[in-house]
């Protein structure tokens, strides 16, 4: 044992040196914890927080029932049921749809995966609840996470760009594309 | 001239990719490809169909050749070098192929069913056509409701015409057709605006995008989801292949493979849209034992308890013959064999009978008793290479819709001559009609088919003589067939078919001109009177020609039921043991008893007809129904219902609560053919594997387990481990049975029996078989009804399938339009039918390939058209007859 490790153990250098942060905190004292839920963070944009179907301008659905979301899920959280919508031949919809908002994982795959940006994510992430099967959610709650989330609605697809066909329509009374 | 070896096609040697390949003269290229491994993308082509070349999807860069080539339709030719995936000229072609189809293609491939499983998907992935040169607006097609069951979306559409192709190459229905110019083409029904056709889903599976679709299954799955499970299909005898999806155990789609199967991936609307039944609401979930009016859901213990100590109790009071068993020719191999052996071996006796007993057992038995196998001696590859086809008593399309396309083939695309002795008049129709196809057509009606027989056998034997051979080793057989045939005069003949002695020897000259000859023998012969001896007389006709032995060459009686041909194979008859034995045969009876281990009873035990008889005198207590509704389908003449009344014990396996299990004192759930594993014999004589799809529904257990578990509790333990031990003993019992392989192996004529045959076993019934049958009264104002199998039908179990429904959910009367202008009757009027039997009333449907003095009813739904039949048995094979009935129709 040298002279210099000698000093350090009279003078408890090691102690000193685990609480330098404490200590050094000890003197400038400055409160961190926010008083949540009296005060609120603001989160970033691309914060991935509750999930939420969305609808388009006229109010119609998005989600045209692809499955491609529960394809895309890695932890089986969607359960899609599609069919034919009434009266409108071979027109695609969702009938049921569900989440099991207790297996996700926030990852946006299945966001991703939307081909008609049918899904988005929330800043929402209050989601605390007392029963778990009330983060079982179907299309309908979904759908009003997305209205109170996404107050500006897209037009529909085929109306944003002319060369993009129509996709998914009845086929009864096609609208006319008054895109020039 | 006539030498029976085949010459070899000459081989040509070309070089693909740099892959060596040698095919045959005439290949076309992108087969020679596929066979060397090289995947020439393409749309338009199928092997199927004609080659069309209208796509350009398959263009290959062909050394020598100034532009690229489409592979589809260039055929190969000496040292020709081709280059498909390694080219660059090929890639840029594919690629502005594939730019201009997707310049109109609505990619909506997220909606779309085909969507994962789609050529347009996989070549556009492959050859990366991702930005399109153009700008334009894409075209959209009005759309509008399709069909009931099918369903276009034409914006999706890459005009190939495949779908028109195979609807008219392959189904001979032209139900489909090309409306428009260029991208503005678009496959709409002919005619009709809603489709009306054979709902034989070949559109659908050609496809190669999404643009025809089943409306069945539409939306209920993405590709990715479903498991798959290589089965049988469970309706006709033709057997064809069927791959079962399923998602979640819950049955999705039905579809077969081009290449697999005795169907070669054609279906009809039955193996196509007709799956559901088995997962119909209605199916039995639980054992029901009677209590009163009523019944009670039993655990199994319970139920077959019950069953097994009542049967003990019946057998030691009343003997083992106070016991008789009925199973169908729907259940497997296995599950009649294990029936046979429980009834033989177990309960002591040979009362017992399936539906073989219906009708095709005419058919197997003249067969076995003129050249000694209960096989065909020809298979669906000797009907397609056949030179000449005589078909008799089938409308075949409806009851046997494979085994036409088959016939469809060989006269459409290989040149075979047709004739058909049939009722059905050729006219167009929304579904095809065999006799269009005819060459000589005998329009006689359903009940004098033997007529025109005769008068064809002996228009050939007169004009042609018969062959030499018979003339010296078989003098005696010949020259008394001769002399039964010079007995009857052309007058009278002519008279009775109503075709003259020319027409005849037109037919006849034909019928001689043929090498290989294929008689195909339809259920309405083997189901009318007379059937038995009719099938012997054309077996007579290509004996005296000297055809019965030459390879090609055969009588092949048409199966109804799926497995029909295995029940009478495993010995679910009466008097034929496993393997086709007679139960008089002595030895054949030691034999299977030593492998059993137990005795079999030497009396015949009598057919079901006999039974009948026995359970209305009270000899018979106990029945029991397998997959059988004999109340829904023999006709009250028969004294079915006073016979199912005095029972002690009648027990029924049933899917669904039936006419006779509403009468039952205990119903036991069974699995459906989707639900089990085992074997189904084809009306070929292919034996092929039916396996497990899906859970079975409630409780429901396979058949054979039924009948191992009451052999236990009988004390007398029969049991098995699973379906593969019954058929390893199945194998052992019979070696003759073939083993599962991809085509069957035609069973060849037993010389020893044909020599006993002509050598005097034929004197037995000629006379009989000879003789005209009695003319029937005409009455000018009356109708000949015949029930017959509708296409989009099977017994009564289809009636359960939604799809079917879709398409013919009632019982129509089926007159010619001239014949119901005659007595000022319309399409849907209801009128009453009435003879001596009773009145029924029925709605009246106009179909112009009916001939003129019969009405044609579905059989499936005859409930009470049965009150009008007469029902007579046939005295050498005991088969109830009953599909005919002579009414008076009055206007309501
Ligand atoms: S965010 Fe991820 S885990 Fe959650 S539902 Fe979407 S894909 Fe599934
Ligand atoms: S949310 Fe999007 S990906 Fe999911 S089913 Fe609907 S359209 Fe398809
Ligand atoms: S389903 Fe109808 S239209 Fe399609 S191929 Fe068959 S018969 Fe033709
Ligand atoms: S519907 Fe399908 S099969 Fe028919 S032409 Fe169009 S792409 Fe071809
Ligand atoms: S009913 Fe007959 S022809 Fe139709 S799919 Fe089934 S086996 Fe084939
Ligand atoms: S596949 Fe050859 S042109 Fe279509």
């Amino acid at each position: 044992m040298n002279v210099k490790e000698w000093i350090k153990t009279l003078t408890f250098y090691e102690i000193l040196l685990g609480m330098k942060a404490t200590l050094s905190h000890l003197l400038k004292y400055r409160p961190i914890t926010m008083q949540y839920p009296h005060e609120k963070k603001s989160l970033p944009s691309n914060y991935r927080g509750m999930l939420a179907l969305l609808r388009y301008d006229d109010g119609t659905e998005k989600c045209v029932g692809c499955d491609l979301c529960e394809a895309a899920c890695p932890s089986r959280v969607i359960r899609v049921v599609s069919a034919e919508v009434p009266g409108e031949p071979t027109k695609r919809y969702s009938k049921e749809y569900y989440m099991d908002m207790t297996r996700c994982l926030f990852c946006g795959l299945c966001v991703k995966a939307c081909p008609v940006d049918a899904l988005g994510m929330t800043q929402e992430f209050e989601w605390a609840v007392y029963d778990k099967r009330q983060l079982h959610l179907n299309k309908e709650q979904l759908l009003a996470i997305g209205d109170r989330a996404y107050p500006v609605r897209e037009k529909r697809l085929e109306f944003q760009h002319p060369n993009v066909a129509y996709f998914n329509v009845g086929f009864k009374n096609i609208p006319e594309k008054d895109i020039q | 001239m006539a030498t029976t070896q085949e010459t070899k096609p000459d081989l040509v040697t070309l070089t693909i990719d740099g892959k060596s390949a040698r095919v045959p003269k005439g290949t076309l290229v992108i087969e020679a490809a596929r066979q060397v491994g090289v995947m020439v993308p393409h749309f338009c082509y199928h092997p199927k169909l004609t080659p069309d070349a209208n796509c350009r999807m398959c263009l290959v860069e062909i050394e020598k050749m100034p532009r690229l080539q489409t592979s589809c339709s260039t055929p190969v030719a000496e040292g020709m070098v081709v280059k498909s995936a390694k080219s660059d000229q090929v890639e840029a072609a594919r690629k502005s192929v594939l730019d201009f189809i997707l310049a109109n293609h609505p990619l909506d491939c997220p909606v779309c069913d085909q969507g994962g499983r789609c050529d347009l998907q996989d070549f556009s992935h492959e050859y990366t056509a991702t930005k399109s040169q153009f700008q334009e607006l894409k075209r959209v097609f009005q759309k509008e409701y399709f069909s009931p069951l099918i369903e276009t979306q034409m914006n999706r559409c890459v005009q190939c015409l495949r779908c028109v192709r195979y609807c008219d190459q392959v189904m001979d229905v032209k139900a489909l057709a090309p409306v428009g110019r260029g991208t503005l083409t678009e496959i709409k029904a002919f005619g009709t605006h809603e489709l009306d056709c054979e709902f034989c889903g070949g559109c659908v599976q050609i496809c190669p995008v999404g643009a025809i679709t089943s409306r069945m299954s539409m939306y209920e799955f993405r590709p990715w989801m479903l498991k798959r499970a290589d089965s049988i299909c469970g309706y006709c005898g033709d057997g064809c292949q069927i791959t079962y999806q399923t998602k979640n155990n819950s049955l999705i789609e039905v579809s077969s493979t081009h290449g697999s199967g005795r169907n070669n991936g054609d279906l009809c609307a039955r193996g196509y849209f007709g799956y559901h039944v088995s997962e119909h609401p209605e199916r039995i979930q639980t054992p029901l034992i009677r209590q009163g009016e009523t019944f009670q859901p039993a655990i199994w213990e319970e139920a077959l308890e019950q069953v097994g100590q009542t049967l003990l109790a019946i057998k030691q009071q009343h003997g083992p013959d106070a016991i008789a068993g009925l199973i169908t020719g729907r259940c497997t191999n296995e599950d009649l064999y294990v029936f046979q052996k429980f009834m033989r071996g177990v309960v002591g006796t040979n009362q017992i009978d399936s539906s073989v007993r219906y009708g095709h057992l005419n058919g197997v038995r003249a067969l076995q008793r003129v050249q000694g196998t209960h096989r065909w001696t020809v298979s669906f590859d000797d009907i397609v290479e056949a030179d000449v086809l005589l078909l008799v008593g089938t409308n075949v399309t409806e009851t046997n819709p494979i085994t036409g396309l088959k016939i469809k083939e060989a006269v459409k695309r290989k040149g075979a001559k047709l004739i058909t002795i049939e009722a059905l008049q050729p006219a167009v129709g929304t579904i095809s009609n065999i006799v269009n196809l005819a060459h000589h057509h005998f329009g006689v009606r359903a009940d004098g088919f033997q007529g025109a027989v005769l008068a064809l056998m002996k228009s050939v034997l007169e004009t042609r003589g018969m062959a030499e051979d018979v003339k010296a080793s078989a003098t005696a057989y010949g020259n008394d067939l001769m002399a039964q045939l010079s007995g009857l005069a052309w007058s009278r003949l002519e008279n009775r078919t109503g075709y003259s002695l020319s027409d005849y020897g037109h037919a006849a000259s034909t019928f001689c001109q043929g090498k290989k000859v294929v008689i195909l023998v339809g259920q309405d012969v083997l189901r009318a009177s007379g059937g038995y001896g009719m099938t012997m007389n054309l077996l007579d006709l290509l004996l005296l020609t000297g055809k019965l032995s030459n390879p090609g060459c055969g009588v092949a009686p048409l199966a109804e039921e799926n497995n029909d041909q295995g029940a009478f194979e495993m010995g679910a008859v009466s008097d034929v043991l496993p393997g086709g034995f007679s139960i008089d045969h002595a030895e054949s009876r030691t034999a299977v008893s030593k492998h059993w281990g137990r005795s079999i009873p030497d009396s015949s035990g009598g057919a079901l007809p006999q039974f009948l008889e026995r359970m209305q005198s009270g000899a018979i207590k106990a029945l029991l129904v397998v997959g059988e509704n004999p109340l829904g389908s023999l006709p009250p003449v028969s004294g079915i219902e006073q016979a199912l009344e005095g029972l002690q014990l009648l027990v029924c396996q049933e899917l669904f609560m039936t006419e006779t299990a509403r009468k039952a004192h205990v119903v036991l759930p069974v699995c459906s053919s989707a639900e089990k594993e085992g074997t189904f014999t084809n009306t070929e004589g292919h034996v092929q594997a039916v396996r497990k799809a899906v859970e079975p529904v409630g409780d429901g257990r396979p058949d054979w387990e039924i009948f191992s578990a009451l052999s236990i509790i009988m004390g007398d333990s029969m049991e098995y481990g699973d379906v593969k031990e019954i058929g390893k003993e199945i194998r052992n019992v019979l070696p003759g049975i073939r083993p599962l392989g991809p085509t069957p192996i035609p069973s060849k004529p037993d010389a020893m029996v044909v020599c006993g045959y002509v050598g005097g076993e034929y004197r037995r019934d000629l006379d009989s078989r000879y003789r005209l049958i009695d003319e029937q009264p005409d009455f000018s104002d009356e109708l000949l009804v015949s029930l017959r199998q509708s296409l989009f039908h099977s017994g009564k179990f289809s009636l359960k399938a939604d799809g079917l429904l879709k398409v013919e959910s009632e019982g129509k009367l089926y007159v010619h339009p001239d014949e119901a202008a005659r007595r000022n009757i319309g399409e849907g009027d209801q009128v009453d039918l009435c003879n001596d039997r009773g009145t029924i009333r029925a709605k009246v449907g106009l179909r112009e390939r009916i001939p003129m003095g019969m009405a044609v009813f579905p059989e499936h739904f005859d409930q009470e058209m049965r009150g009008l039949l007469s029902y007579a048995v046939d005295p050498e094979t005991q088969v109830p007859y009953y599909k005919l009935a002579q009414a008076r129709i009055v206007k309501v």
